[in-house]
């Protein structure tokens, strides 16, 4: 699969979007060969984006991958702690969606976050008004 | 199904539980007063992210913060017209006898069919644990009161299109 990058000058909106394209053709490669907690490990590590587009699309890879993900307890434990906040933050934007699937799957892995991670990472969850997701 | 609902529970129960973290915090605008700052919202640095916890597009629950505060909206399942109106009633009726219940909103957030408004005081009162307790216990009893309901008004309404209609036999 050839990976077109554009090169635009950093940090500005079309070089953050053309990274989550992709980190997405990543993501979704990763998932056809069966290994989606890479996928998912890939989708969390940037920081969240400041742009407003940028959280979409970003959302929209971690979404695709956390619907991919079928052992949730065996996803946690190989995941480092430091991308606890960050995927507790994604689960209630998942949660928000409404849709019933990703609604399901989000409460699922929000029981099994908590209670890995526990009531300090939804407290910094609901905290953190700088780095929203 | 019973497990998705003790999912959603569970979720809420653990969102509470994080979020009440309520103290006293008097009004920074007017002296000597003292208001529940989500209500309000006029200054954002006392605010925490608002929550939506969806189970699907017909229930959720809406959980926002504040330093001194805390306020919770529901919207109840409600599958056809029937189930409509005796929520809305239903809910009205408590609402309306928000004093005793303390904790209630008289009216609900717009969008949503209950609101819970819990305060400072509250937490000093009562303990945060039962508090949480009660909202969840709400939240499963509610649909229980609902669907009890809509079968005793097809029962009667059976009753009395059968008797109605033995005239005409």
């Amino acid at each position: 699969m050839a990976e077109v990058v554009k090169s635009v000058e950093p940090g500005s909106e079309e070089d953050i979007l053309t990274r989550i394209e992709n980190k997405s053709e990543k993501i979704e490669s990763l998932i056809k060969q069966f290994k989606p907690v890479e996928a998912l490990k890939i989708a969390l590590e940037d920081s969240p984006p400041q742009d407003e587009r940028c959280k979409s699309a970003n959302w929209t890879v971690v979404h695709k991958a956390l619907m991919a993900i079928k052992d949730i307890e065996g996803m946690l434990i190989s995941l480092d702690p430091k991308y606890y906040d960050i995927l507790m933050k994604y689960v209630y934007r998942g949660l928000s969606t409404g849709d019933p699937a990703t609604c399901d799957r989000c409460l699922k892995i929000h029981e099994k976050l908590t209670e890995k991670a526990g009531f300090g990472c939804i407290l910094r969850s609901l905290a953190d008004t700088l780095n929203t997701v | 199904m019973a497990n998705p609902l003790k999912l959603y529970l569970t979720c809420v129960r653990n969102t509470l539980e994080a979020a009440m973290c309520l103290q006293n915090f008097p009004c920074q605008e007017v002296e000597r007063h003292n208001k529940p700052e989500v209500e309000l919202k006029t200054s954002p640095e006392l605010l925490l992210n608002p929550v939506l916890i969806c189970r699907n597009e017909a229930e959720k629950c809406l959980i926002e913060t504040s330093i001194n505060s805390l306020r919770i909206s529901l919207k109840v399942k409600q599958a056809d017209e029937l189930e409509n109106i005796l929520a809305k009633k239903f809910l009205r009726f408590l609402s309306m006898r928000a004093e005793a219940f303390q904790v209630l909103r008289r009216k609900p957030v717009q969008g949503y069919d209950i609101s819970f408004l819990i305060t400072n005081y509250h937490c000093e009162e009562m303990q945060k644990q039962k508090l949480i307790d009660f909202i969840v216990q709400f939240m499963e009893d509610i649909d229980k009161e609902i669907s009890e309901l809509k079968m005793s008004v097809s029962t009667r309404g059976r009753l009395v299109a059968t008797e109605f209609l033995k005239q005409f036999l």
